[in-house]
Order: C-alpha cells, then structure tokens, then sequence
C-alpha cells in the first residue's frame, strides 16, 4: 500500500509538471499568437492606408484634371497646381479646383476624425456630430457671422467653435438625467437641438440679401464649392492640431475602452480625457462645418468603416483617410458625376450616408461597439 | 400601455370621461384661447390698424379703403388658413401618438412633411402642377409613402425602443428626402430659392389658397372625429382590442390614413411646419386625458391655436419683415421635444 502510495504521489507529481509545462507552453502560445494577431493588424492596417492613400491620390488628379482642361496646355498642368503659373491654367487649377479639392479632402479627413472620437467615446455609432448636433450648431455660428459680421478675421470658424462648444455643452446637460448620459437621449435631445439650428439658419435664409443668399445655401446644404485657400489653410491647421490631440489622446481613449474603472486602475484621468476628446471632436467638426457647411453623415460612415477595415484599435486614425476619401469621392462625382451633376457635395453625402444609416439601425445588435 | 396580465378582470373599456365640470372649463378655455388668437392675428400685423377701424371694415365689408383691403384679401384669409392648417396638424400628431404608442410621434419629426414636399416638386417640375388641389394629390401620395417606409424601417430597428428607432428612421427619411429635393431643384437658382421659400413652411402670400386647402383639410378633420372610440380600443393593446370587437388591422390602417390626409392638406397649403402636431396632441392630453373622445378634438384647437399664435408672433417679434412660422413652432416646439425626450420612461434599454 504505502508503495503505491508514493507510486501515486510521483505519478501526480509528475502529471502536475506536465500540466504547469503545458501550461507555460499555452502561454508562451497564446503570447506568440497575440503578438502575431497584433503585427497582422499593424500589417494590415498599413496596407489599408497605403490603398487610401493612392484613392485620394486618384482622387486628387481626377478633381484637378477632369472637365474640359484641353485649353490648358498638359505640361501647365502639374506647375499650375503648385501656383507656377499665369493666366488661365493659374486661374482655373489653382485658384479653382486645386483649393476645391484640398478643402473636400481635408474637410472629410476632420468629419472622420471627430466621427470617429465621439463613436468611440459614447461606444455608440449614432453618437456622431451631425447625429447629436454639433455640426448644426457650428453652422449656426459661422452662417451668423458670415452675414452680420463678415470683416472679422476667422471670424465664421471661431463663430463656427462657439456654436458647436456651446451646442455640446447644451445636449451634454440636457441629456443628463440620474447622474449619466444615455447614448439614445444624447440623440434625441441631439436631434431636437439641430431642430432649432436649422430652424434659425433658414430664417436667415430668408432675411439674407442676394449675395447672402449663396452663402446661407452652404449651410443648408454642405458644398466646397466657393472653397479658398484660406478656408483649406484654416482645414489644414485644424488637422494638425486636432490630430495632434488626438494622438496625445490616443493611450486614454484605449484604456477607456476597457471601462472606466480599469482605465482609472491604469493611470488615466478618465474625466479630463473624456472632456478633452469631447472638446477635439466638436472643434474638428466645427472647423469643417465653418469652411464647407455640413456635409451630412460622413462622420457617422467613416468610423465603422474603418472598424470593419482594421478592427476597433485602430480605427480613429483610419478613419481620418476614410472620411477624406468619402468627402472627395463624392465632391468629384458631384461635379462630373452622369445626369446628377453638378450638384452640392452634401446631397450625395446624405443620399449615400442615409440609407447606411438605416442599415445601422435595423442590424445593429444590442451592446455592439462601434 | 400596460395589459392586464389576468384574463379574468380586464381592463376598464375606456378611461373614465373627465368630470363634467372640467370638461366644462376645458371647452370654455379653449374657445377663448381660439378667438383670442383669431383676433389678435387678424389685429395685429406689420400695418397698424385701429381697433375701431377693424370693427368698422369688418361691419362693412364692402368698404373702400387700403385697410380694408389689407384686412380682406390678407389678414383673414390668412388666419383662416392657419387655423386650418394648425387643426389639420395637431389631430394629425395625435393620431401618429396614438397609432404609435410614441410620444415623440409627429409627421413633422417622422418626416412625412418631407416625404409630402419631395412629391410635390416632383409634380411641379414634371407633371406641371399647380396650385393647392394640384399639390395636395401629390403631397398626399408622397405622404402616404414616406409613412409607410417610416414605420417599416422604424418597427424593425435595434435602437433600444421602438420610440426612439421611429425617430430616428424619420431623420434618415427627412435627410434622403431634402436631398432629394435639393438634388432636383439645384440646376435652376430661381425654382431652387422659390422651393427652398416654399420648404420652410409659412402663411405669408398663401391666403390665396384657403379656399382650395379648405374642402381637404376639412373632410380629414370630419373623417378624425369619429375616431377617438377606435383609438381609445387601440390604446389598450392589440389583444385586448381584439377581445373587444375591433378589427385591429383595419383600425389602424383607417386612423394612419386619416393622419396622412390631414398631414397632406396641410404640407400642400403651407409647406412643411414641424412640432406643431406634437405639441399640440400632449396639450390635448394634459388638458383631458387619455379618452381620445375628447382629446382628439381638443388637439385640433391646440394646433390651431399655437399655429395662428406662433404665426401672429412671428409678424411681431422683428420690426421689418417677419419670421416663418415654422421657425417659430421649431422654437416652441423643440424645448418641448427635449423635455419629452428627458422623460424617463422614454428610453428603455
């Protein structure tokens, strides 16, 4: 008996070694497979912009050179978009189509930006500026500004970050209720505030005199087409500085996917960095919405875009290209597009965003992450 | 709407008829709200006119005079219209919440309007139609269709509640239809801001049209009154209504297209003018309660006197000019629209 006893004692013995062996083997596994999961994504995620980034390119030349450039010798072209030249291929490229394009690239780049951030902060694809009306109390600002003050310098895009700060902060109180924030009556009260904006925007309509007329028309319906080089420096910078946020945000809004409990655990100032990307958000929009009106429904596309493209890590910065190539996309078919054209940008934005919307609606599953 | 769970003590028929002596108040209120608007619109303008003036024109309506004329073709005509139009919208929105069980229901925010403008720039840049009875086939057809694909889409969403999926598949709706609208003027500045005036719902200029708007809101308005018995039914729950006597289908298909009518007439005779309809329908309610009996034509004075109100302060509010009155209703309305929204009971997980 006792020789079995010991028999018994080194057999478990031996059986739990093996167990812990397995066991750090499984780690040792699982750690490669995470690691390996992680360079995929990097992998793919770097092919996935570099594909972007050659569309836009497309895009770029495709809104630069289509559309009766004949009289416009084809070694002017290139020079011209960079303001090398005179006359007529200045005119037209530079001064035209060159600001055009940068303004619709750079504007959706800001609408996918900000889409994203609001998305992934209230963990909701519908919490986006144009849905919780960001976007209609930023054109409410600028489109004030614009017709009663028009001589102030950035005059529309400081207007244009009033609005939209005053707007969230407004749907921010008006939604809380029991000490949190519901995503759906962040919506709604959303809904019910851009109401008044537009409400306010087409009685300006309405009073504006002839030349406001054209300038009111943006904002009802978002369009680059009097897009200047003013305007795309003002997209520009706002770019650079929003991204710049945002990349300095980028390892709070990661832990504060987790919850905020374990966010507070890592080390993150989770009410500091919520108000932050709520203040980045709602300026990038803002700073849209004041150069080109607003082009409806891009920031609610690109986020789960990009989420399908590159999973949920990743997808604020990749949104960015999205939104770029959705803003140009549609600008370009809005030009040259058969039948349709020309018409403004914002209008093939809704046609294209609002029936994905619906589908968001009904296919959403409960608790899903953006 | 809550069901009895036990089958043995059903719910009362119908809620209790309010006392007789509120009831009493109610109406009396509601007719002095009604004349106190009727007259402020016809008093009050960018003109000034004297009282005893308007007393004497109206007492001689064959009268020379500017005033006069003023008073006549303007000013009452277009009173008249808004009262029209604000009954026609306020049943409207009632019928919507009742139908719904929603309380943010109404064809404004649920884009019906929309849906009813889109058809109506179709016929005029295509089938060459004018005036209000032109409009109004049009405006209903695209009513009719839009509400249809409002429901579809927002009984089938995953948004939480089904309140919430049937706004949000109203905006949606709302942004393809203005698009749509947008895309089809866009070519012709001068249909283009025509449209975009017309698309912002108002009263001014349109008194012309009150004697064409009138025989279709009023037959909507007749066909709805008979309806608060089959909406009360209805707001008891399809089993329960069932039980009772009332072919569930066929009610419901009746009240949505009395609610389409009514929303058509008025889209077609003043353009689209949201929250009317919704504030309209919840006054109604907290004045009488639930029993659609009495609050369903209690709706129709609410909206008309909210719509003539909201449009006698809009002449008023700024020195030259005035604002539309639907940007006054979406000023009125949308607060409204917020605090529903903050209910607690409206947003279920």
């Amino acid at each position: 008996m006792p020789q079995t006893h010991v028999q018994r004692a080194d057999r478990a013995r031996s059986l739990g070694q093996a167990s812990q062996d397995t066991a750090a083997e499984l780690k040792a596994a699982t750690a490669a497979r995470l690691r390996a999961a992680h360079r995929a994504g990097r992998r793919r995620a770097r092919l996935v912009t570099c594909v972007l980034v050659l569309v836009l390119l497309a895009l770029l030349v495709a809104s630069v050179l289509l559309g009766g450039v004949r009289r416009i010798p084809a070694g002017d072209i290139l020079p011209a978009a960079f303001g090398m030249r005179t006359g007529l291929a200045d005119y037209v490229i530079f001064r035209i189509r060159m600001p055009r394009a940068l303004a619709a690239l750079l504007a959706g780049a800001l609408f996918g930006l900000s889409g994203a951030l609001y998305q992934r902060l209230v963990r909701n694809p519908l919490a986006t500026p144009d849905m919780i009306g960001i976007s209609a109390g930023a054109g409410a600002g600028a489109t004030t500004v614009l017709l009663f003050a028009p001589a102030v310098p950035f005059g529309t895009s400081l207007a244009g970050i009033g609005g939209a700060f005053v707007l969230v902060a407004a749907v921010l109180a008006l939604s809380r209720r029991g000490g949190g924030v519901d995503t759906y009556r962040l919506v709604l009260v959303g809904i019910g505030l851009s109401a008044v904006c537009t409400a306010y925007v087409n009685y300006l309509f309405t009073v504006a005199g002839q030349h406001g007329i054209a300038q009111v028309m943006r904002w009802l319906v978002g369009s680059v087409n009097d897009a200047t080089w003013e305007g795309v420096s003002t997209l520009a910078g706002a770019l650079a500085v929003c991204g710049l946020c945002t990349a300095l945000l980028g390892r709070s809004l990661g832990s504060m996917a987790l919850g905020d409990q374990l966010a507070l655990g890592l080390g993150t100032r989770v009410g500091a960095a919520r108000i932050a990307t709520l203040l980045v958000g709602a300026a990038a929009a803002a700073l849209a919405t004041s150069v080109t009106g607003p082009i409806g429904f891009v920031s609610l596309i690109s986020g789960p875009i990009a989420v399908r493209l590159v999973g949920t890590d990743r997808s604020v910065a990749l949104a960015v290209p999205i939104g770029a190539v959705i803003v140009l996309g549609a600008d370009v078919l809005a030009q040259h597009g058969p039948v349709i054209s020309p018409v403004p940008t914002g209008v093939l934005t809704a046609l294209l965003g609002a029936p994905y919307f619906v589908w968001l609606i009904l296919r959403r599953r409960q608790g899903a992450t953006p | 709407m809550k069901q009895s769970a036990s089958p043995a003590a059903p719910p009362a028929p119908v809620p209790a008829r309010p006392r007789a002596s509120r009831g009493t108040v109610v109406v009396v209120l509601a007719g002095l709200m009604l004349a106190a608007v009727t007259i402020a619109s016809i008093g009050l303008g960018a003109r000034d006119i004297s009282p005893l003036e308007i007393v004497r024109i109206l007492l001689h309506p064959g009268a020379e005079g500017y005033n006069g004329d003023v008073l006549w073709t303007e000013r009452i005509p277009r009173t008249l219209l808004g009262l029209t139009v604000g009954a026609a919208l306020g049943a409207s929105g009632l019928i919507m919440q009742a139908l719904t069980m929603n309380p943010l229901a109404e064809p404004g925010v649920l884009g019906v309007q929309q849906g009813a403008a889109v058809f109506v720039v179709l016929g005029i840049l295509f089938l060459d139609t004018s005036g209000v009875q032109g409009y109004f086939w049009m405006a209903l057809t695209g009513s009719a269709v839009t509400a249809v694909l409002v429901f579809l889409i927002g009984t089938r969403t995953n948004a939480g509640s089904s309140t919430i999926g049937l706004v949000l598949a109203g905006v949606a709706v709302a942004a393809v239809m203005s698009s749509l609208i947008t895309l089809l003027v866009v070519r012709d500045e001068a249909v283009y801001a025509h449209l975009r005036f017309w698309s912002v719902g108002q009263l001014t200029g349109r008194g012309q049209f009150l004697g064409q708007a009138i025989p279709f809101a009023l037959t909507g308005l007749l066909l709805a009154l008979p309806l608060g018995r089959t909406l009360n039914l209805l707001s008891l729950g399809d089993e329960t209504a069932r039980g009772l006597g009332v072919r569930v289908e066929r009610a419901r298909l009746a009240g949505a297209a009395v609610a389409v009518l009514l929303c058509a007439a008025a889209t077609a005779a003043v353009g689209p003018v949201a929250f009317v309809g919704l504030v309209a329908g919840h006054a109604a309610r907290m004045l009488v309660g639930t029993d659609h009996r009495w609050s369903l034509p209690l709706s129709m004075v609410c909206g008309a006197v909210l719509l003539v109100g909201a449009d006698t302060a809009g002449r008023l509010v700024i020195d030259h000019g005035e604002v539309q009155v639907s940007v006054m209703t979406a000023f009125v309305g949308t607060p409204f629209f917020v605090w529903l929204a903050r209910r607690r009971d409206l947003v279920r997980m």
